[in-house]
Parts: C-alpha cells; sequence; structure tokens
C-alpha cells in the first residue's frame, strides 16, 4: 500500500538532511578556519579598513612603519624606503609583503603571544591587542647601505656572523608604500606609478634575486674542496700553467681564463689562484671534488633550497640558490665535468641570492657555523608614542646555528678571503674593500670580488662578498654580500661599496 | 571590567538558547517515540491481522481469482478506481460496499449499491458485523474475510 | 483523546513560547538600538499569537496532529528573532511603513489564522477531490498569468502585483499542484502501477499514462525559460516525482524522470545563459568572486563566521561597507544568517526541526486511509521539505544557487501563508483520521 512507499520516500528525505547537516558541518567546523581567514574575506577587509596596526621600529628605536586611524580608515606610513623590501607593505587593496605579512598576525593582534590572553580575547570578543615590533637591523648601516648603491640597481645584505642578527638589507631602486595603502579607492594610482617604473621597483634583490655568482663562488668552492680532503691549501695543478694561456678541455668543453691584465701565470697555490681569481685553478679544484662530493658540499653550505629568515615560524622567505638546474626537489645532478667545472667558478647554471652569499661568508667568518639569520629582536605592546615602550613580551635569542664546515677548513678560507685583500696578486681586484682605505686602521679585511658574466654585450654584475674584523684571532663583526647589477667588474663598484659598509658598521658599532 | 562581566553573562545566555534549542528538539523527540510506540503497536494489530480478502469467484478476472487481497481499516469496495478494492463485474456499483474494523470487529455497509451487497447468501440492509470466514458477495464476484 | 492531545500539545508548545522571547532579548542585547520597536512587544505579540492560535485550535474541538504547530512556531519564531537583527529596512519598507520584522509578525498572525482556518474549516474535502481538473486549469492559468502580467525582481519573474501588494504566485500553485495530483492519482494509481508494455526485459507503463508526465515537465521546463525561476521549477517537479513514487510505488517512473530532468537541464545548461551562469557559479565561485561567485561566496563567510556555535544572537554582521554581508539575506540567505548567529549546533537544530515537520507530515499520510488525503498529506509535507532541502543545499554550495524561501523562516507573506495553510491542511487531514472510531 501506500504507506511503505510513504516511508521510503521519509527515508530518502532524511538522507537529504543528512547531507545538508554534512555540508553545513564542513562549511561551519572544518573549512571555517581557512574562510575566515581568506584575505578577499569582507569581513576581514571591512576589519582592516579601520584596523590598528602595531608599529614596526629600527634596533634603534626608529619608527619604521606606523599606522594612524583617521575617519575610521587606516592608514600605514613608511618612513625610510631603504626598508621597504624587508618591511613589506600592509595595503588595503594590494594585501601584505615582507614582514608586514610575515608577523601580520601579530602586528594586528589577532594572534596574542600569551595563549591565555588569546583565549580570554576570543571567547570575550575583545578587540584584539596589537604588538610592536623592533628590529636587528640599525636604519643607520641600512641607510648608509641604500646610500652606497644610490641610483644603480642593486643589493647588500649584512649578518652579525656570531649571532645570525641582520644588519642590513636591502635592494634598489626602491619605493614609498605610503601612497597605496590605505583607501582601497585611490591606492591604485600610487601602486600604477611605482609599477611603471624601470628595473621592477618591487623585487626584493636581496633576498629574491637570482644571479650568476661569478668568482665569489670560489670561496665556496674552496670550503667544499677543503672540507671534504679533496684538496688543500697547498695543492697545485702541473697543468695549469700552460691552460691559463691555452684554455683547457673538459668533456670537449673549452673552459678559458680571464683577462689577468698580463700577469704571467705560475704554478700557483690556492691562496694565489684565490688573489687572481683563477678559474682554471678552480676548475680543477671543482674536477677533484667529483660531481656528487661537490653538489653535497653545496647542500650543505644552503644551496638548493628556500632559505627561512626567523625567528620561529614567522619565516620571510628568500630565494633558493642553486648549483645545478634547480626543480622543485632541488638541485638535480650535473649533467657532465664541464658543468662541474664551470660551476667550480661561479658559471655554469650555478645561481646565488645576496642573502645566500651574505650566510655563506657569515659561516666562514662565524668559524664554520651558520647562523640562523633573524630581522626581529623582540616584541612589545603597542606604543602610541612615536618611539618603543620598555615592556617587551617576548625577545628573541640567536638561534644554535648549523655548523656547515670545520673550524679548520674556515680558518683555511678565512686566510684565504685575507690574501684575497690584501696579498700582493689580490690587492688590485680586491684591495678597494680594505676598511683601511675608509677610516678604520689596524684591522685586516677579508674578501672577494666576484664579476658574473652575462650574455650579449651586457656588462657584468658586479658581486663582492667580505667580513670584518678578519685577523686569525679576530672576532668578525659583520659579514656582507653586496651586488651591483650591470657595474662591470667587482673590483671597481662593489668591494669599494662593501668595503664602505664594513667601515661603517665598525664605527657604528664602536661607538655606539 | 563590567564590560567583560556583561559580555561573559551574554555569553552564557546565549549558550543557554543553544541548549534550549536542543533541549526542544529532545522534547520533541521524547514525545515523538512514545507516539510512534503507540502507533507502532496500533499498526502491529493491523498487520497481524485485523484480517484480508480472498478472491473466491471473479468471472471477469480483477481482482484475480485466489488473489489475496491485504485490506486496511477503512475499504471501500466498487468499479471505481479509487476504491480500495477495485471489482471488475457490471453489477457492482461505482461505490459498492464499505469495510470498516471498528474496535474488534469488521463491519460491512452497503453504500446503496443497485444490485445489493450479500452476506453468506443474504443481502444486508445495514451495516453488519462479520465473522473471519464470511463470505461476501458483489454481483458475481465472491470474496471471504479471513484473519 | 482530546485533553491529553491538547496537553501534549501545549508540552511541546512551552519550551518554544520560551526560548523565542528569551532570543529576542538576547538579539536586541546583541545589537543594541537598531530595533525600532522596543524589544518586548514583538515576543510579547509572538506569544499572544501562539497561544491564541493553539487555544482556538483546540478549543474548537481540532484534534489534528499536536507536534505540527509547536514546530511551526519554533521556525517561524527563529526566523522573526533573526529578521530582528537584520536591518529593518532590508526588504523595502512597505505599504504600513513597518520594519521587517514587525511586518514579518503581522503576516505570521494572518499565517496562524489562516492555518486555523483551513484545520478547522477544512472538514469536507470533496470539493478539493471532484474537481481537480479545475484545481489544475487554475493552477495552470495562474502560472501562464505570472509570465505574462507578472513582474520581474532581481532578474526572475516571480511576482504579481495587485496595487501596493505583491504576491508570490508559485506559492499557491505550489497548493493546488498538490490537490490537482492527489485527485489525480488518487483516481489513476491503480492502472498506472499495474499497467505495463515490455520493451525487451523492460517493464515499462504505456505510453499514454506517461503523457501527462510529460505534459508537466514541459510546463517545468516552461516555467525555467520563460520565469528564470530554476527554484520553483525544480520544487514543482519534485513534488510531482514525489507524488507519482509514493502513488505507485514504481521506481522507473522515479528513474525516468530524474533522465529527464537531467538532460532538461543539461540542456539547458547549454542554451540559457542564466542557467549557466548559475552553474558556473556552483562549481566554482572563486572563478568569479566579485559577480557571478558573490552570493555563494558570501553566505559561505558567512557560515564560517558563525563556526560551531555561532557568534551569537545578534552579533552576526549585520553590514559590511554599507550592505548585508550577504545580499538577499533576509529571505534566500536567511539560512546563512542562522548559520552565523547560531552556529553549526543552531542551524543543524533548525534542519532537526525541518525534518520533524517532514516526519510529521508524512505520519499524517500514513495515517489518512483514504489515497487522496495520504497524497495530498505527500505532496504539500514534500513541497515544504524538498524547499527547505533545495534552499539549503544550494545556501551551502550543495547544489546550484535556486532562489526560493525557507519556508517559516524567510521574510515574505506569501510564502509564510502558503506554508501555514500547508499546515492547516495537514492538522485538517489527521483530524478526520484521527476521529475514525
Amino acid at each position: 500500500m501506500i504507506a511503505g512507499q510513504v516511508r521510503r520516500l521519509g527515508s530518502a528525505l532524511l538522507v537529504g538532511f543528512a547531507v545538508v547537516v554534512g555540508g553545513l558541518g564542513f562549511w561551519q567546523v572544518v573549512a571555517a578556519e581557512s574562510l575566515n581567514t581568506r584575505p578577499d574575506n569582507p569581513a576581514v577587509l571591512a576589519a582592516l579598513r579601520s584596523q590598528p596596526r602595531g608599529t614596526i621600529f629600527d634596533a634603534t628605536g626608529v619608527a619604521l612603519a606606523r599606522t594612524t586611524v583617521a575617519n575610521g580608515l587606516a592608514q600605514r606610513a613608511y618612513s625610510d624606503p631603504a626598508f621597504a623590501h624587508l618591511v613589506g607593505y600592509a595595503s588595503l587593496r594590494y594585501g601584505l609583503s615582507g614582514i608586514e605579512a610575515a608577523w601580520d598576525d601579530v602586528l594586528n593582534g589577532f594572534t596574542d603571544p600569551n595563549p591565555l590572553h588569546q583565549w580570554l580575547n576570543d571567547i570575550l570578543g575583545r578587540p584584539p591587542t596589537q604588538y610592536d615590533l623592533t628590529l636587528t637591523l640599525d636604519r643607520r648601516l641600512q641607510d648608509y647601505a641604500a646610500a652606497q648603491l644610490g641610483t644603480s640597481v642593486g643589493a647588500i645584505v649584512a649578518i652579525d656572523p656570531a649571532t645570525g642578527q641582520v644588519l642590513a638589507m636591502t635592494s634598489t631602486p626602491s619605493f614609498d608604500a605610503s601612497g597605496f595603502t590605505g583607501d582601497p579607492g585611490s591606492a591604485a594610482a600610487a601602486w600604477d606609478l611605482i609599477a611603471a617604473q624601470p628595473n621592477d621597483p618591487f623585487v626584493d634583490r636581496a633576498r629574491n634575486g637570482v644571479y650568476v655568482p661569478g668568482s665569489i663562488m670560489k670561496v665556496a668552492t674552496a670550503a667544499i674542496g677543503l672540507d671534504s680532503g679533496a684538496v688543500t691549501t697547498d695543492t697545485t695543478f702541473p697543468t695549469q700553467p700552460e691552460e691559463e694561456i691555452n684554455g683547457m678541455y673538459v668533456d670537449g668543453f673549452l673552459i678559458t681564463e680571464h683577462d689577468l691584465n698580463g700577469l704571467t701565470p705560475g704554478l700557483w697555490d690556492m691562496s694565489e689562484a684565490m688573489q687572481v681569481s683563477s678559474n682554471i685553478y678552480f676548475a680543477h679544484v671543482g674536477l677533484e671534488i667529483g660531481q656528487e662530493r661537490y653538489l653535497s658540499g653545496a647542500e650543505a653550505l644552503g644551496f638548493c633550497a628556500p632559505w627561512r629568515i626567523g625567528p620561529r615560524d614567522h619565516g620571510l622567505s628568500g630565494v633558493a640558490s642553486s648549483v645545478t638546474e634547480l626543480t622543485d626537489a632541488g638541485c638535480g645532478p650535473f649533467v657532465d665535468d664541464a658543468e662541474l667545472a664551470s660551476a667550480s667558478f661561479g658559471q655554469g647554471r650555478v645561481t646565488a641570492s645576496p642573502l645566500m652569499m651574505a650566510l655563506l661568508t657569515a659561516a666562514v667568518a662565524n668559524g664554520g657555523v651558520l647562523p640562523d639569520p633573524f630581522v626581529v629582536r623582540d616584541i612589545r605592546p603597542a606604543s602610541a608614542q612615536n618611539g618603543p615602550l620598555d615592556e617587551i613580551v617576548e625577545s628573541f635569542a640567536p638561534g644554535d646555528g648549523t655548523r656547515v664546515m670545520s673550524a679548520q677548513t674556515a680558518d683555511s678560507v678565512r686566510a684565504l678571503m685575507v690574501d684575497a685583500v690584501h696579498g700582493p696578486l689580490g690587492a688590485p681586484y680586491a684591495g678597494a674593500a680594505n676598511v683601511a682605505l675608509y677610516g678604520i686602521s689596524g684591522v685586516e679585511t677579508a674578501g672577494k670580488t666576484g664579476t658574473a658574466q652575462r650574455g650579449g654585450n651586457l656588462p657584468p654584475h658586479s658581486w663582492f662578498i667580505g667580513f670584518v674584523p678578519a685577523g686569525p684571532d679576530g672576532s668578525p663583526a659583520i659579514a656582507v654580500a653586496v651586488i651591483v647589477e650591470g657595474a662591470g667588474p667587482g673590483s671597481q663598484s662593489a668591494a669599494p661599496i662593501g668595503g664602505r659598509v664594513m667601515a661603517e658598521w665598525l664605527r657604528l658599532a664602536g661607538g655606539g | 571590567m563590567t564590560n567583560d562581566i556583561l559580555r561573559i553573562l551574554l555569553l552564557a545566555l546565549q549558550f543557554g538558547f543553544l541548549a534550549l534549542l536542543v533541549g526542544l528538539l529532545w522534547n520533541f523527540s521524547r514525545t515523538l517515540r512514545s507516539d510512534l510506540g503507540a502507533a507502532s503497536a496500533a499498526e502491529a494489530t493491523t498487520r497481524e491481522g485485523i484480517g484480508r480478502l480472498i478472491v473466491v469467484e471473479s468471472p471477469a478476472g480483477e481482482p484475480p481469482e485466489g488473489r489475496t487481497l491485504a485490506i486496511g481499516p477503512i475499504t471501500s469496495l466498487g468499479r471505481n478506481v479509487n476504491a480500495t478494492v477495485y471489482v471488475e463485474d457490471d453489477f457492482v456499483s461505482a461505490q459498492q460496499a464499505l469495510l470498516t474494523f471498528r474496535g474488534h470487529a469488521w463491519y460491512l455497509e452497503d453504500q446503496g449499491s443497485t444490485n445489493g451487497t450479500w452476506v453468506n447468501g443474504h443481502r444486508i440492509e445495514r451495516p453488519v458485523a462479520l465473522s473471519f470466514g464470511d463470505e461476501i458477495s458483489l454481483g458475481k464476484v465472491r470474496l471471504r474475510l479471513e484473519r | 483523546m482530546g485533553g491529553s492531545l491538547r496537553w501534549t500539545e501545549f508540552r511541546l508548545l512551552l519550551p518554544v513560547l520560551l526560548l523565542v522571547p528569551l532570543g529576542f532579548v538576547l538579539a536586541h542585547i546583541g545589537q543594541v538600538g537598531l530595533a525600532e520597536t522596543g524589544p518586548l512587544a514583538i515576543p510579547l505579540a509572538y506569544l499572544g499569537l501562539v497561544l491564541a492560535a493553539h487555544l482556538l485550535l483546540r478549543g474548537l474541538g481540532q484534534r489534528g496532529d499536536p507536534f505540527l504547530l509547536p514546530i511551526v512556531a519554533a521556525m517561524g519564531g527563529i526566523g522573526l528573532i533573526i529578521l530582528g537583527r537584520l536591518p529593518q529596512d532590508l526588504a523595502g519598507l512597505d505599504a504600513l511603513g513597518l520594519g521587517m520584522a514587525p511586518t514579518q509578525l503581522l503576516w505570521f498572525g494572518l499565517g496562524l489564522v489562516v492555518m486555523v482556518g483551513v484545520a478547522v474549516g477544512l472538514r469536507d474535502d470533496g470539493f478539493l477531490r471532484h474537481y481537480k481538473y479545475s484545481w489544475g486549469l487554475f493552477g495552470a492559468v495562474l502560472l501562464v498569468a505570472t509570465l505574462i502580467i507578472g513582474s520581474e525582481v532581481n532578474g526572475a519573474r516571480l511576482w504579481i502585483f495587485v496595487g501596493p501588494i505583491g504576491f508570490q504566485p508559485s506559492e499557491l500553485i505550489k497548493i493546488v499542484l498538490a490537490i490537482f495530483l492527489a485527485g489525480y492519482l488518487a483516481e489513476t494509481r491503480a492502472v498506472l502501477s499495474q499497467a505495463t508494455v515490455k520493451i525487451g526485459p523492460l517493464k515499462v507503463p504505456p505510453l499514454p499514462y506517461l503523457l501527462p508526465m510529460l505534459v508537466i515537465f514541459g510546463f517545468v521546463m516552461a516555467v525555467v525559460v520563460v520565469s528564470r525561476d530554476l527554484g520553483t521549477a525544480l520544487l514543482f517537479f519534485g513534488v510531482f516525482l514525489t507524488m507519482l513514487f509514493v502513488a505507485t510505488g514504481r521506481r522507473s517512473y522515479v528513474l525516468f524522470g530524474f533522465l529527464l530532468f537531467f538532460g532538461g537541464s543539461v540542456l539547458a545548461y547549454f542554451l540559457f545563459a542564466h542557467v549557466r551562469v548559475r552553474v558556473d557559479a556552483w562549481l566554482n565561485p572563486w572563478a568569479d568572486p566579485a559577480d557571478g561567485g558573490y552570493q555563494i561566496i558570501q553566505a559561505l563567510y558567512a557560515f564560517a563566521r558563525g563556526g560551531v556555535f555561532g557568534e551569537g544572537l545578534g552579533q552576526g554582521i549585520p553590514l559590511i561597507n554599507g550592505h548585508t554581508p550577504v545580499p538577499a539575506m533576509h529571505n534566500d540567505f536567511i539560512f546563512a544568517a542562522v548559520g552565523e548567529d547560531l552556529g553549526f549546533i543552531g542551524a543543524s537544530a533548525v534542519l532537526a526541526l525541518a525534518a520533524l515537520l517532514v516526519f510529521r507530515g508524512l505520519r499524517v499520510a500514513i495515517g489518512a486511509g483514504d489515497d487522496f488525503r495520504a497524497l495530498l498529506a505527500v505532496g504539500l509535507t514534500a513541497s515544504l521539505g524538498l524547499q527547505i532541502l533545495i534552499i539549503t543545499a544550494g545556501n551551502l554550495k550543495l547544489i546550484p544557487l535556486t532562489g526560493v524561501t525557507f519556508p517559516f523562516l524567510s521574510y515574505g507573506g506569501s510564502s509564510l501563508l502558503a506554508s501555514f495553510a500547508i499546515v492547516g491542511v495537514l492538522l485538517a487531514i489527521s483530524h478526520r483520521s484521527s476521529s475514525t472510531p
């Protein structure tokens, strides 16, 4: 009769209701969190429009990013274009970048460092409490570095080798984000104006620039070679002097020396080879190391994987550097020995970011321990004044770092880099980085220049890495990496900038 | 501080509302279960046998001879497709008769048919109580009431 | 029996009468200052109306199902609470210049009157079953009239305006369709469920019996094409199929109907832009978040804000940049507002109430003891149940979004009156079956 059919209909409708409850559960329980934090959620946007936001201070307490709320509209202003890429922007229209993005939940107060506070705020529906950040970077050094680059295109990264505190990190050309943070309606004009400028000012070259490293890669090759035991600093290659002139064949591929400026090639040891920046010598070192050992050595130094700049999980990312073809899984294998030999002196398919090279240098300066880089020193309650409060909610201690080479290797490489600046053969190249030239006396400088060849008739990029004080028992205070795009040989442009920045820091740290 | 206390109070009340809403459903479902219990008990008697009709004779084949017809507490018989028991016979009226189960017994009532309804060979004039095994005739069709 | 029934209904009603006023007060505290009427006027009026309906119904000797009034009173009450916390001029101020909640309360009261009137007045349903074709014709005329003289609101031709008062004929047609089909199927169900033609191994009903189905299907498709009202079309066809299945017990009809509808939908997808927009917005709303996918995305955000326990009554976001967080939050998307305020627990409870209503409606059908009444109860119950499923599933992106109201919750007189009329019929049917000795 009908009753049976009605029951079956009832069951079908019941299944329908169960499915709807399932859908309800999915959106309200399972997917709720991700929906609630989606940046295009209008409730989030509306809250942001008038949302106060913590201030970002530099290490000396100068406000770099501040929010003022006027007429229910939050306007974020940035005081220093030298910090534009690192600090980033918090724009109602264009979203977040840099530290503004990585530390968003602390700055806007949505995540309280204190879990109990967090819980109370949640259930009581209290407005979130904002927090201020103090960076490890010193505005004076940052501005000085940016001024050295001036109108040229490039980047500078400076790190305290012992702690991993980033001291300066700047990229040119820069921009002022203040114009597009507020009213979304009028933000486009300011944004478009910046976007239309040449050399893409929005790109952070310090963290995300991908460059051919050129000769500064020889420092990495030396470190890998010495640490693996494949070579010593006394190793010589009998065929090298002749190959300096005629070139050397590897797998049928001809490797040639760069212009030695009339220097007569001899049977060089590693120090001399580093001073004159011999391609042939370091090609031999690479071949001595072999493909697999070179690859694993490079990976240990930090190549082949993206960087995280701490502290904690509030990571800023940095692009992965590479010695071979880079895939999602990391560096691929070398295709042949020709690629290995080229990589050993910084050509081939090697790529490096200024951040990568600065950290490599810091590892050498720090006795072989690669420090954990971090940019935020502490968190404080939001201050209404133009300076940070004294109360500190949480301060961040340096990490343990990672040993990437033995202390002995690090010391050998240090000595090589000191020779590259001070040695008779090296002085014409990296000598321009000697801090003695910039008013600091009695301090040894370690360094290495690089000239990154580009295709066609484009002028090469100019590289320099180095650290001071670099004496046998000195404790280095700063390690830098400098790149100036299209500025020719490293000795002419990057090396003097590197020297000046290091000298400036010794002055600031000594005087302050 | 007072603001916080007010908020906690409001929060408690909001949860109270949800609890009341769920409690209301609980109240419904409890009453529902007792209602269903009664209903299924009533249905059980229906199923077990308030009875069924056996088609003893049916010259036109509708209902087919020998077929057992399940019948509910209110069963209409007639030459109307709406009838619970549809009978195809020219001598049967559209609404011939009504079988009803009242209390513990079946009753048969003629609905003013032209040719009459018969029980065990007697034409019925008013509603009559049936016993199981009684034979009902409408036109040429004969049905037997069984448990 | 009568006494215990009245007692049962009152016992079920009591927590509802506690719940709804509490909800009003909470919603008012949650967003002080928005309601134009004082916080107690509406809940007190609600209390009075529901109690009066209860006493009148039982006082007049109506012995219909005791669950129905408490369930719909709870649903209607929650609807009123939610409407009270939304901006009151959302639907545009009506002729009386009242806000949304007072207007809805007015319709709620009228709905109760209609319910009691139908429940008590429908002692003899002869005029319903005997004039089924007239009812069918009436429905058809109403439908055609809507298509011709109806006004477009939000791109769908749904409204007929008589002077300043507009109503949605589809709500009435829904009821008329159920009456017509109940009459038609009660008469022909023996034939429909027996007659078969063998095509190979398949037993199918002979073509002449499939014709009415095809006619109705054509009708439904016409609604889709001309009025662009996909939800109502789906609802009509769903009611038709469920009634056909219950009347005949043959799954082949349902299967055939589904295939037909599916084929028709696919065809409509490729033929009509407005169908395509809906379906695309369903498949991937984030592909066009500012336009096609806007409504559904905002609804999902509202659900997500609610979480497990909800934001609290009246604490859902009333306006974002001057608009409700979800467009049409007072009718098509009222369930999203319920989800936002009451969370997963509260919204599930509302769904459970709806399921309970369907359950009782079907129970009435089983107890009806007469094919016409049983089918009528099934058809009307299915129309409520399917409508709730269509709109909630649409809100939750389980099916493409189609604009139908949430019975008893959504803002709107036509929907409320029709829904209460349906409950009135169910009460009348259950009264008849309970009075059989």
